[in-house]
């Protein structure tokens, strides 16, 4: 009756696996079985994710990419053979509040979790169709959302934008990857102890003000956020799709 | 546990489910105990409490049972305030009289009230109060809600009704019970086949209108829900709370 995370047999691709999230959700994916692509700009980063890997015995294969540039993506996927997961993850956030949101800033901040995420999931999602038995094993793509892509925060107005973006592609290639049995879901985190939030909570009048946000009191860890993406990987989801899994302690319950 | 990835695991937890004995409630009773929980069952049935009662002690975990209607306040009460162990509630029980909202008798519209959102909310009182009282410093509740939490169907409007109400019920008691560390969530299936539904499903015109109406084009089944559950139920999802896990193959992401 209960369905175990086991992703044996599956190639999962992850986008700004250096840090992080990333990083997190690719070491998740990889002790539930998976071979997992890890893609970031950053060399060293993928090199020490690569040996965490390697460490728990699992599997991985590293690749140098910006995910803005479409032709540098491209050509990554031309040398997998598969894709059965994707984590659709790197992203970034630059606070601003809205009546002095740079122009530039608001380009970056659109064109990376917008535009390369867009193209990203398109791009793998014509790869994944390909495989001739996808009806039957199934793929499985998880975009990297936000509790910020439910509600709205201050100064969060161009990441709110992107974000509940996200929630909306999410739905709308449920529907449309459906019929090849791909599911497309979102993960929806609260802060989390990543590299991007600890610079953040150097502010602590902010981490409070956050904290007093979380129901639980508590931010959330990469493990948390990290198992709800191999739970929405695998077969434990399999009826799940166009929907998401809200990792917020309780912060959009409000 | 390993570095990232949480598993499922329910050792020496204890989890009440109402509702036991059929479906939803009698697939997630076994899926918990697969994830090593101990089970109380409460249901009506006293024939079909002694079948899962073999079912459950065969995968060599603790079994008790309660034979009662869930409307009974005071019988629950006094079973519920003397339990030594508690940790998980799988507030289960509930029914359905699906007739058009013209039509809608005083007396279904009093079952369903009773039963989904009056004993629904006894029950979670009642429980939450014994696990705080017992002093177990965390918690999870499910309760079990449905699409028709999140969307109306025709012949549904008094489930909808309750069923949204649980909605609002998971949310309330999310943020009152977060400083226990009890967290509280729902999931929220589409039409499953159980022995409820079965009769609904005999009908092949509604039978095509759920496979219609669900993206993905298959039937949820019990395992995909008491997976769901069993997930809520562990330290796997120790930051989600206030939420829905939605499980309807993207019926709602429509």
């Amino acid at each position: 009756m209960l369905k175990k995370i086991n992703l044996k047999n599956k190639i999962a691709l992850v986008t700004g696996a250096g840090k992080g999230l990333g990083k997190a959700c690719s070491i998740a994916l990889a002790e539930a079985g998976a071979k997992v692509i890890i893609l970031s700009r950053t060399k060293s980063d993928l090199i020490k994710v690569s040996k965490i890997i390697k460490k728990t015995k699992g599997s991985s294969e590293a690749f140098v990419c910006d995910v803005t540039n479409v032709q540098e993506f491209k050509n990554i996927l031309k040398k997998i053979s598969r894709l059965d997961i994707l984590v659709n993850n790197a992203g970034n956030n630059r606070p601003e509040h809205f009546t002095e949101v740079k122009r530039e800033n608001m380009e970056y901040l659109t064109n990376l979790n917008m535009k390369a995420a867009f193209n990203v999931a398109q791009l793998c999602s014509q790869k994944m169709v390909k495989a001739k038995n996808r009806k039957k094993i199934g793929g499985s793509i998880i975009h990297m959302s936000s509790q910020l892509g439910k509600v709205g925060c201050e100064g969060r107005n161009v990441y709110n934008m992107n974000k509940f973006g996200i929630e909306g592609l999410a739905r709308g290639m449920a529907v449309e990857l459906a019929p090849y049995n791909i599911r497309v879901n979102t993960v929806c985190p609260t802060f989390v102890e990543t590299p991007m939030v600890k610079k953040f909570f150097k502010n602590k009048k902010f981490k409070k003000q956050m904290l007093s946000n979380i129901p639980l009191g508590r931010v959330a860890k990469e493990s948390d956020v990290a198992t709800a993406v191999a739970f929405l990987a695998g077969e434990t989801s399999e009826m799940i799709t166009g929907t998401s899994l809200v990792v917020d302690g309780g912060w959009t319950a409000k | 546990m390993g570095l990232f990835l949480k598993n499922i695991n329910l050792k020496g937890k204890t989890a009440l489910i109402t509702g036991a004995t059929k479906g939803l409630g009698r697939g997630t009773a076994q899926a918990i105990a697969e994830a090593g929980g101990n089970i109380i069952a409460i249901g009506r049935n006293q024939l079909e409490l002694n079948s899962l009662g073999k079912i459950i002690k065969k995968l060599r975990v603790k079994y008790v049972s309660f034979n009662c209607d869930v409307n009974n306040f005071n019988r629950i009460k006094s079973f519920i305030s003397k339990l030594k162990k508690l940790d998980i509630l799988v507030n289960n029980a509930g029914t359905n009289i699906p007739e058009s909202f013209l039509n809608v008798k005083k007396s279904s519209l009093e079952t369903l009230l009773n039963v989904n959102t009056k004993s629904a909310f006894n029950i979670a009182q009642l429980c939450a109060n014994q696990i705080i009282r017992l002093k177990r410093k965390q918690g999870s509740i499910i309760n079990i809600s449905s699409i028709f939490g999140l969307v109306a169907g025709q012949k549904r409007s008094v489930y909808s009704m309750t069923k949204f109400g649980v909605e609002g019920l998971t949310k309330g008691m999310a943020l009152d019970l977060a400083k226990y560390n009890i967290r509280v969530n729902s999931v929220c299936p589409n039409i499953v086949l159980t022995p409820r539904t079965k009769k609904y499903f005999a009908d092949k015109k509604y039978y095509k209108y759920v496979k219609e109406s669900t993206p993905i084009n298959k039937v949820v089944t019990v395992s995909d829900v008491a997976t769901a559950v069993a997930f809520l139920a562990s330290d796997a999802s120790s930051m989600i709370t206030g939420s829905s896990i939605v499980i309807d193959g993207g019926w709602t992401a429509k």
